[in-house]
């Protein structure tokens, strides 16, 4: 589905971060913003923080307890075997393969969260404003606003190269189909 | 140790985005230079060396190797804790210097971790081939098995299984996770049809959105932050398949940061050297400037300085101990025995030659900064073999005493690994950009006024 958007051209951050501040400040809305590079500041004032690092932690609890159970279940319980007269169970080895565990499946659940959320995945066919959007272009795209004048001189205030109206279709599609 | 100043120019020469971009994709476009086709050539010869010598090793099986009943681990062990050393810089850089905010670094990140994916994978095809029948290789696994047994969790064997799969898969994934923004800049700037179905395959459907961007840059943090104390533990567990043994010469508690600081000096070394090719083989002069090699050159002072106090350490704890076995290692059997010709290799190349890093004008000649990098990989090699062999060769029964002869097999499998690297390198810097673009962009601002604009603006 295309739609009619108003979209700023900006050809560095700082700019492209005065007009953010002033779109947010003013309440207008922001659809998205697409560009090559980005910086703290900019995600900073775009949006609100990941989420992603409270489900890591609890992908780690999870794994650690897991595992320790598995490690505890196989060497204690399901085949008790004694190497060289050492106790079945000890702490120190398992800390080692607890710990290695917890970093390849923490980092595994995650990957993949963020892959999911963000929805990439081969085949995905990208938004494209333009092309330069991964070269050296930045584009904020507006969404419906009750006072497109005024948003489109602020956004010129901002230091935009020019603003054009453009058809952009943000629905999900696949090269496959 | 290092000190960089945050307002220092890290990218010369003043360019726009646009400009980057276009540098940056350079190596990816237009037809393969000469070097390239010689090198690729090259390395499928080496890689054939080794493909020859994996044969003869799966066919014949492991009497093909110069191994013996006292000398179980040979040139394969050596040659896989060689590698292993050398891929841990790649993560080293990202990871440190992205927590010691080391910008710097942002232009080198790429290649190093290209180095370490392909050098961990050579270091991985030892262990597995060294089990002889590789094909069972999952037995080393806990799986529900008919022999209704469970593997040795005691085993540091075990540990070191885990430790390396799991650092393989996630510098891949760091490595690869890296480069998809870089992808889609190929993807967008092709013209070549099925160069951007392949890339935009790679890419993921990346554009760039800045939604995508917060959750990117918060996964990568999280990775870096998981994979930091990997670098640290990979080598740590290496370590302890020789610590743990009760061998005179490898049974002490100094073997894990000892490895771990060779692991990072010659990894480093070995970044040094693909840099300094790289920046001969393309115009990459304004993104890895002098500043970077002199850095470099700095760490591999420092550490080659830590790997002296711990040579030293050895020596002096093997006499405080009184431990006649310890001893004879370390005095008679490697500073003058049969290995004493590696061992002082070992001592000057890594502990001696880098301290000319100490005057300003060895840091500055590209020609001493190659030189010093192969020695220090070539002592490292010899540090590995002084370690495995020595202690092996000559231990508690004299009547068990073996010399150590590596056979053809033995050498034409380290010549193999050679060829995968060459060609894994080789590959790379001819698809993928060897700077991370999107890394390099916002780093290339800092030290600036205010932005350059595009000079071909319409």
């Amino acid at each position: 589905m295309s739609k009619q958007h108003m979209i700023g051209v900006f050809d560095n951050e700082d700019d492209l971060l005065q007009a953010i501040r002033k779109l947010k400040e003013k309440r207008a809305n922001i659809k998205d913003v697409f560009g090559p590079a980005t910086n703290h500041d900019l995600i900073k004032a775009f949006t609100r923080e990941s989420l992603l690092p409270f489900l890591a932690v609890l992908v780690a609890i999870g794994t650690i307890i897991g595992a320790f159970a598995f490690l505890y279940y196989t060497a204690v319980i399901d085949y008790p075997l004694r190497y060289g007269g050492k106790p079945l169970f000890s702490f120190p080895p398992m800390v080692v393969i607890l710990f290695l565990l917890t970093i390849l499946v923490t980092g595994g659940v995650s990957v993949m969260a963020f892959l999911g959320r963000v929805q990439l995945f081969p085949g995905k066919e990208p938004v494209m404003i333009d092309q330069r959007a991964s070269d050296d272009r930045f584009y904020l795209v507006m969404d419906q606003n009750f006072n497109p004048t005024e948003v489109r001189q602020w956004i010129l205030d901002a230091g935009a190269l020019e603003v054009v109206d453009k058809e952009v279709d943000f629905s999900l599609k696949t090269i496959f189909l | 140790m290092i000190s960089t100043n945050i307002d220092q120019t890290l990218v010369t020469g003043h360019k726009s985005y646009g400009q980057i971009t276009g540098e940056l994709l350079a190596n990816t476009q237009g037809r393969p230079p000469l070097w390239w086709l010689v090198g690729v050539g090259l390395g499928g010869i080496l890689l054939a060396i080794g493909g020859w010598s994996f044969y003869q090793t799966l066919s014949k099986g492991l009497g093909t190797w110069g191994l013996t009943n006292s000398v179980a681990w040979g040139w394969d062990i050596i040659n896989f804790v060689w590698w292993i050393g050398i891929g841990h810089a790649g993560t080293a850089f990202t990871i440190f210097f992205l927590v010691f905010r080391q910008h710097w670094a942002g232009s080198i990140n790429r290649s190093a971790e290209a180095m370490t994916v392909f050098a961990v994978m050579c270091a991985g095809l030892f262990p597995l081939i060294h089990m002889g029948r590789p094909w069972l290789a999952f037995f080393i696994l806990p799986y529900p098995n008919t022999r209704l047994l469970w593997v040795n969790y005691n085993s540091p064997l075990f540990w070191d299984v885990l430790a390396i799969s799991t650092y393989l898969i996630m510098s891949v994934t760091l490595w690869y996770l890296g480069m998809v923004p870089d992808l889609a800049t190929i993807r967008d700037r092709t013209k070549n049809k099925i160069q951007r179905t392949i890339y935009g395959m790679f890419s993921l459907g990346w554009d760039g959105s800045l939604y995508t961007y917060n959750r990117y840059e918060t996964l990568l943090k999280l990775l870096g932050g998981l994979a930091a104390p990997l670098v640290i533990s990979v080598h740590t567990i290496v370590s302890l398949n020789l610590a743990v043994s009760v061998i005179p010469g490898w049974h002490a508690t100094i073997l894990p940061p000892y490895f771990f600081v060779g692991a990072i000096f010659s990894g480093f070394a070995m970044v040094l050297t693909l840099m300094i090719l790289m920046t001969k083989a393309f115009s990459i002069k304004d993104y890895i400037t002098e500043k970077h090699f002199d850095n470099i050159a700095h760490v591999l002072k420092y550490s080659s300085l830590l790997i002296g106090l711990a040579y030293a350490t050895e020596l002096f704890i093997a006499w405080y101990s009184g431990v006649e076995y310890e001893i004879y290692t370390f005095f008679r059997a490697r500073a003058s025995g049969s290995f004493s010709t590696a061992f002082w290799i070992m001592v000057i190349f890594n502990a001696i030659v880098p301290q000319v890093f100490w005057f300003k004008r060895a840091r500055k000649s590209i020609l001493s900064l190659f030189l010093v990098s192969i020695i220090i990989n070539v002592g490292m090699w010899f540090e590995r073999y002084v370690i495995l062999v020595s202690s092996l060769a000559e231990d508690f029964l004299p009547s068990s005493w073996t010399g150590y002869q590596p056979t053809m097999v033995d050498i034409g499998i380290f010549v193999g690994t050679f060829g995968i690297f060459t060609l894994g390198m080789l590959f790379f810097v001819r698809f993928i950009p060897v700077i991370a673009i999107n890394e390099v962009k916002p780093i290339s601002r800092i030290g600036k006024e205010k932005t350059v604009k595009d000079s071909q603006d319409e």
